[in-house]
Formats: C-alpha cells, structure tokens, sequence
C-alpha cells in the first residue's frame, strides 16, 4: 500500500491544502474585520483606532505570507502531481484558477505592499482603499478556487471532444451551484474564524488586564458581533449543501456509462467514508458549540461581562482553534466525499495522478510536506507571539523616531 | 487568438524576468556586496517591496499556462519534474527568509535567513537556466549547452542585481556607508564582459550539440543580448546597466517562445474568453498598482520596515 504513488500524491494534497486552507481562512476573515476598523479609525482621524489597525494589520500581514508560499506550492503541485486531471480536464479547470492568479492574486499583492509600504507617506483614504482592493480581491481568489473546485464536484458546462473536457458554457461554470454555495460557506464561516481570532485575543489582553486605549475592549465586541452575526449564515450556506451531495451531476454519463459509473463507486473504501463523516462531525459539533457559546456572549456584553468575566475571558481564546479545525473538517468532508472521483462520474483519482514512481512521489510528499509543517509551525509560532505581545513592537510598528537606531534608509540615486 | 495567448504568456514572463531579476540578483550577489550585518539589513530592505510587486508576474504566468496552454503544462512542467521541484524549493525558500528575517531580532535569526535568501536566489537562477536549457533543447538536457546556458542565465541575474544595487543602495545625502552601492556599482562591468564571453560561447555550443532546432531566431537573440551587453561593458554603475540589463533579461522569454520546442496548442476559445472577461476588468487596476508600488519603493524608506 505504501507503495503506491497516489497514496502519497493524495495524502500529500490533503495535508498541504489543509494548511493552506488554515492560513486562508485566516486571511479571509480578517480582512474584513480590519477593512471595517480601518474605515472607522480614518473616518474619525482616532490614532488609537489606526495604532489598533496597525496591530491586527501586523498580523494579518505575517499570516499572508504564509498563504502565498502555500498557494504557490498549491498551484504546482496541481501541475506536477495531477497531470492526469490537467491532460482531461485541463481546459476546464485550469481556467478558473488562472483569472484567480491573474484577476485576483496580482492585485492582491501589489495593493498589499502599497498598504504595507503607504503608512506612513500615503493619503489616509488612499491607503484605506489599497486594503479594499486587498480584501475585494482577497474574496475574489477563493471564489475563483471555489469555480474550479466546484467543477471537481459538479462538472457541468463542457463536452468531451476527442477524449478531452472542452468548456462549451463559462456561465455554468461560474454559476455551478456547487460554486456558488461554497463560495457562500466558505465566506460565512471565514467572517466566524475572524471574528473569533478578533475577540479570543482581545479577551486574552483584557483577561491580562492589558487594553491600551480601549483598544481589545473593543475588539472583544467587534470579534463577537461578527461572529454572531456569521453564525446563521454559516449554518444555512453549509446546509444548503447537503442536497447536492448525493445527487449525480448533470453531465453524468457522458463521459462513462451507468454501469461503469457504479462498479468504480462499489470499490470504495470504508476508511474513506468514516473519516468524512468524522469531518461532518467536527463541523456539526464546533458550530453547536459556537451556538451555545455566541448568546452568552451577547448577554454578557451590556452587563459588562465581557470585560469582566474571567471565565468568558479564558473560553474566547479556544474558539478560533475550534473554528479553524471545523475548516478542515469542512473539507475533510467535501473533498473525501467526492471520491473515487476527481471529477465526478468523469475521471477517476487514479486516472488524475501523475505516473509517477513510488520513490519520485514518496520525494514530493517529504518535500513539500516536510516544507509545508515546517513553515507552518514558524508562522503559527510568531502569529501567536505577536498576538500575545500586543500592539508596541508588532511588525507594523510605527517607526522609531529618527536617528533612534544605526538603520539607513534605502535611496534611489 | 492564439497570437494573443502567446504575446500575454511572454509578456508575463518577460515582465516577470526584467522586474524579479532585480531583487532575485541582488540576493545572489549579497555575499558579495553586503558584508555587515547593517549592509545585509539593506539589501533586505531594497529587494523585499520588489519581490511583492515582482513574483506575481509569475504567479501569473505560471496561471496562464496552466489555463491556456494545458499541453504546455503537461509536457513541459511534468516533463521537467526534479527541474521544476528545484525551482519551487529555491522560490520558497528565498521567499520564506524575506517574509521571516524581519520577524524576529536576533542575530542568528538573521543569519538564518539571510543565507535562506542567498540559496534560494541562486537556486532560482539556476533553475531557469536548466529550464532554458531543457527548453531549447526540445526536453533533453545538451551535454555541452547546458552548462553554459545556465552560466549565461546566472550571469544575466547577476548583472540585472548589480545593476539594481548600484542605484538602490546608495544611503540618503549625509550618511556614509556606500561600500554596498559601489560594490554593485563595479561589478557590472565585470558581470557584462563576462556576459560578453559566455553568450557567444553557449550560442556555439547550442549549434554543436544540435540541440536548438530553430537554431537561426535562437542565434539571433544570443546576438542581439550580445551586442546590447557590448554596449556597457566598459562603463561601471547603474546609469546604463539598468536598461540594458533589462534588456538582456527579456530575452530569455523570447529566446525560449522563438527556439523552444514545444506546441503551443492554445486551450479552446471558451476558455480564453472567459480569461479574457473576467481579468479585462481588472487590467487598469493592475496597471496602476505595479506603477504607484515601483514608484513608490523609489523614495527613501522610513527607518522601520516591514521586511528589515
Ligand atoms: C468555521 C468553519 C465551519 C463551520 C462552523 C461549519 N462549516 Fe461546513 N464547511 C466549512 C466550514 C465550516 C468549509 C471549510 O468552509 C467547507 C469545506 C468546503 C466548503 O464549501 O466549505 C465546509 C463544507 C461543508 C459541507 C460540504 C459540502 C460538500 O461536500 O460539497 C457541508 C454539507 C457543510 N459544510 C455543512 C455545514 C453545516 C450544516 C454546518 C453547521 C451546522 C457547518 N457546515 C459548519
Ligand atoms: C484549500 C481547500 C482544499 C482542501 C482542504 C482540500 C482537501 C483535499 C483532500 C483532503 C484531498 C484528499 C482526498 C483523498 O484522500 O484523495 C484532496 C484531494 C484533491 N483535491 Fe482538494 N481540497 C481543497 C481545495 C481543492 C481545490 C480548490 C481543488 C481544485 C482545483 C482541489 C483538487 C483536489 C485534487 C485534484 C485532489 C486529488 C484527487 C482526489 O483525491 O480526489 N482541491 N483535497
Ligand atoms: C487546492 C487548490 C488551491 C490552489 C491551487 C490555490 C492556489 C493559491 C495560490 C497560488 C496562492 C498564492 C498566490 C495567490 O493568491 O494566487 C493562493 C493564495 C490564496 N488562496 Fe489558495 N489555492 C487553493 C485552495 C484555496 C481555497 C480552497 C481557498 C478559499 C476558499 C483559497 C483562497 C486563497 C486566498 C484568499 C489566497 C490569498 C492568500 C492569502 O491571502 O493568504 N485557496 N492560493
């Protein structure tokens, strides 16, 4: 079994997507969260609000970082590792993800290091509007992902011409309800992660008796409120999906028979279907939690208790783990769900993967696993650091006033 | 249509070379250039708001191959696997020590990724030159060839980062420490009569190995990077280094679109119109983005960084 290069091709997109996932879903969230306190700091001029923003910017920047070096591997490991998918579908699926990194990604970047570069030599809306193209665009990459994972689910606007996928409708791909939905959930359940990431720091400062200018007091309530306000929303976006999960998609036949369809889907594995159904659970479960946990919250918020509540104050901390986990799992569930499928009812996962030798796919998992855990732990390690140092020395600090230290500024000639 | 595909896929690339060759470049050359812990904080500090505004052209064109060109991706990139892993392993790597270095203060910190910097631009550079060579050479790696286009490719980064240090770490009116700057500054010529010989040298040996099948447009390129190297290769600095550096790395992508082997069979028109709809849209936005950002990392960085 450990023999076999798809096990490894497999193991290896599950475990680097998951940790990109992790990292993206933080990025989602908090883009949105930071977009809304940067609006409010520059319409009120508050200095206090803006030294906030420069904290949870510090943050969100470190976290960024790891989502590009993750994507990038993404997007080659599609390459390299699924050659088989590229060769069938490559038309189709391709597609998507190349207006993600043309339309989305570049802008996202570049505005990302004006924003980065801008605080202190920009017009304060200027700048502000540089964080609305990264949060716009921000969006817009997952939707795109999602256009071409939802292909993977529910393959719909194309024809099989000479063995391969041509696209004949780009409407019915961009409006795939499999898309859509997720698109949907996904955004939903980021806004939950950030508003929990939001409050669970928040709570740990004032639980610390740390709130410089009433900064985490009112993080703790931004953090709440938007995740309340996400909590339904998840629920019913996610929900909506159960419908289409077992359903054949539209195209089915077309590509193999009915027969064939069902002898590959016979030969599935049991493992396979325990552990998506572990990850139903994780999700089911963290929102229950969150909807027990969420109301208290709110209660507590006119009785002052979220300032006050030491045992609220330990609680919100644990939330944004729960929150990130129930992401996994999430889609744990999705991607397991769909096999032995890599596109369903087309192209097997076997038929997906690259010929690789077992020794050249057992390289690539170490590699990029290895890389991945790696950079995952460095940046996992200094997001917690700098939520816990709080805002003085974060990496967006202001600047030390001149001729503080020996740093010389670069200059053009 | 399929003209159209294969000028943005260049474009990209060429951008992506002429743009990122600057700070990839100058990682490279930083054992060289930067000797002090305050020199290395530097070329940190002038490379890093590059690398942000640089990399997506490839991130991009890495996009638009995958989308428009399938067959390209098939043949070329699993048909070059451990060349494409190199690659991958060298840009993570570098961009790992540029996010990371900043991050925490500490002189091992530092040095950590100061070296992962150094490595993972080198192993960038040579990556592209095995690439190139493998391209040229219609998927097999030339015995004679290869050595040398990775040596020109290597030296063309080298020369792109002098070019880029010698403006870019020049310290504002009234502060010392221009060691870095004149550093860059002489080895330009150096890196352009080097470029000098080995160009001309890797152009033969692609015609004695047979390896080039266009063999006529590939000679052509080599000789026009020639020429435009012959140029500057008496003067020392960043004044003409810059363009014609410039220059020399947007050949590469032509070099490899005109002597290449490989289809270029364009995806079905559905596809490309459905890239062409939903990036139109954003093409200005991109456009004003690239320019503000360069723009902007021109004028003096304040004292504290994101990145050094
Ligand atoms: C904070 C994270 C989070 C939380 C609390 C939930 N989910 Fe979720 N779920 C995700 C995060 C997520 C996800 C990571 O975002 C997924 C993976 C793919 C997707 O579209 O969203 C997902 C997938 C996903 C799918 C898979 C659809 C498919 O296979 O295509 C279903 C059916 C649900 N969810 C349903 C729910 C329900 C009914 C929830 C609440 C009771 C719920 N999820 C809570
Ligand atoms: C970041 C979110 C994603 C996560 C966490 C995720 C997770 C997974 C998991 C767990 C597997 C392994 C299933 C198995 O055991 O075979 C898998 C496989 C795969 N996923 Fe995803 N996935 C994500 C997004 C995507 C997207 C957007 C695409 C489409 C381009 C995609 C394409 C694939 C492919 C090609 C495979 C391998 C074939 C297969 O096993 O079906 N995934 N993914
Ligand atoms: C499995 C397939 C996936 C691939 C190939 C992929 C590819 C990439 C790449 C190349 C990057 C870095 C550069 C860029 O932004 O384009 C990236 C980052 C990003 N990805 Fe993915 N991705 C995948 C899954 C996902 C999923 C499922 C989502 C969201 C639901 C997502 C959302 C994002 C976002 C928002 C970023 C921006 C980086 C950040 O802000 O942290 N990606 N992805």
């Amino acid at each position: 079994m450990f023999d076999d290069p798809l096990l490894w091709a497999r193991l290896q997109f599950a475990l680097t997507a998951g940790i990109h996932y992790t990292f993206v879903a933080l990025t989602l969230g908090m883009a949105a969260l930071i977009l809304v306190s940067q609006f409010s700091a520059v319409l009120r001029g508050d200095a206090a609000r803006l030294a906030a923003v420069r904290f949870w910017g510090g943050l969100y920047v470190v976290n960024y970082g790891m989502g590009v070096l993750s994507g990038l591997v993404m997007e080659l490991q599609l390459a390299l590792n699924w050659n088989g998918l590229n060769e069938v579908f490559g038309h189709v699926v391709s597609a998507p993800l190349a207006v993600e990194t043309v339309a989305a990604f570049f802008a996202e970047s570049t505005f990302l290091g004006l924003w980065i570069f801008g605080w202190d030599r920009m017009n304060r809306w200027l700048h502000l509007a540089c964080f609305g193209v990264v949060t716009l665009t921000a969006y817009l990459s997952a939707f795109w992902v999602l256009v071409s994972n939802g292909f993977l689910k529910n393959p719909v606007g194309f024809e099989m011409r000479g063995g391969v996928a041509v696209l004949t409708d780009p409407v019915a791909l961009v409006t795939n309800p499999s898309a859509l939905l997720a698109f949907g959930h996904v955004a939903t359940s980021t806004l939950l992660v950030g508003g929990l990431v939001t409050a669970g720091v928040s709570a740990y400062h004032l639980r610390r008796g740390s709130d410089p200018e009433g900064m985490f007091r009112r993080g703790v309530r931004r953090g709440v409120l938007a995740a309340s306000v996400a909590l339904l929303p998840t629920a019913a976006a996610g929900g909506a999906q159960y419908p289409l999960l077992f359903d054949p998609p539209a195209s089915s036949g077309t590509t193999l028979d009915a027969a064939e369809i069902e002898r590959i889907e016979a030969a599935g594995s049991g493992l396979v279907r325990v552990l998506a159904e572990t990850g139903n659970a994780v999700m089911a479960l963290v929102w229950t939690v969150f909807f027990l946990v969420l109301p208290l919250a709110l209660l507590a918020w006119p009785l002052r208790g979220l300032d006050r509540w030491r045992w609220l104050q330990w609680l919100m901390p644990v939330l944004p783990v729960l929150a990130l986990l129930a992401g996994v799992g999430g889609w744990v569930y999705r991607e397991l769900n769909r096999q032995p499928w890599t596109v369903r009812h087309h192209l097997t996962t076997a038929q997906a993967v690259t010929e690789l030798s077992p020794g050249l796919a057992l390289l690539s998992f170490v590699l990029f696993t290895g890389v991945f855990v790696v950079l995952a732990g460095i940046t996992g390690w200094l997001l917690v650091r700098f939520a816990r140092r709080g805002p003085a020395g974060g990496p967006l600090a202001p600047a030390p006033p001149p001729d503080s230290g020996a740093a010389v500024p670069v200059h053009s000639y | 249509m399929e003209l159209v595909a294969v000028v943005l896929l260049v474009g990209l690339l060429a951008g992506y070379s002429v743009l990122a060759g600057c700070d990839i470049g100058l990682g490279m050359l930083s054992p060289y250039v930067a000797r002090t812990p305050e020199e290395r904080r530097r070329v940190v500090s002038a490379a890093a708001p590059y690398f942000l505004g640089s990399e997506v052209w490839l991130v991009a064109a890495v996009g638009v191959t995958a989308g428009l060109f399938p067959q390209i991706e098939g043949e070329v990139v699993a048909g070059q696997w451990p060349l494409f892993v190199l690659l991958l392993a060298g840009w993570l790597v570098r961009d790992a020590g540029l996010w990371l270095r900043g991050r925490v203060a500490a002189a091992a910190w530092h040095a950590v990724w100061d070296t992962a910097v150094v490595a993972g631009s080198w192993a960038v550079a040579l990556a592209w030159g095995l690439v190139l060579a493998a391209l040229l050479g219609g998927g097999a790696l030339p015995l004679l060839f290869t050595p040398l286009c990775v040596a020109a490719v290597a030296l063309l980064f080298l020369l792109r980062g002098a070019a880029f240090g010698a403006e870019r770490l020049v310290p504002v009116a009234g502060r010392t420490g221009a060691e870095s700057a004149e550093a860059a500054a002489r080895a330009t010529r150096v890196l352009a009569r080097a470029g000098l010989v080995v160009l001309p040298v890797a152009a033969a040996a692609a015609w004695l190995d047979g390896g080039v099948r266009a063999g006529a447009p590939a000679l052509a390129v080599a000789a026009a990077v020639t020429a435009v190297l012959a140029v500057t290769a008496g003067v020392s600095g960043p004044r003409w280094s810059r363009p014609t550096s410039a220059a020399a790395m947007a050949s590469l992508p032509v070099l490899a679109a005109v002597g290449g082997q490989v289809s270029a069979a364009v995806a079905d028109p559905r596809s490309l119109v459905l890239v062409a709809v939903a990036t139109a849209p954003m093409v200005p936005v991109l456009a004003v983005g690239q320019v503000w950002l360069y723009r902007m990392v021109r004028r003096p960085a304040p004292e504290s960084g994101f990145f050094a």
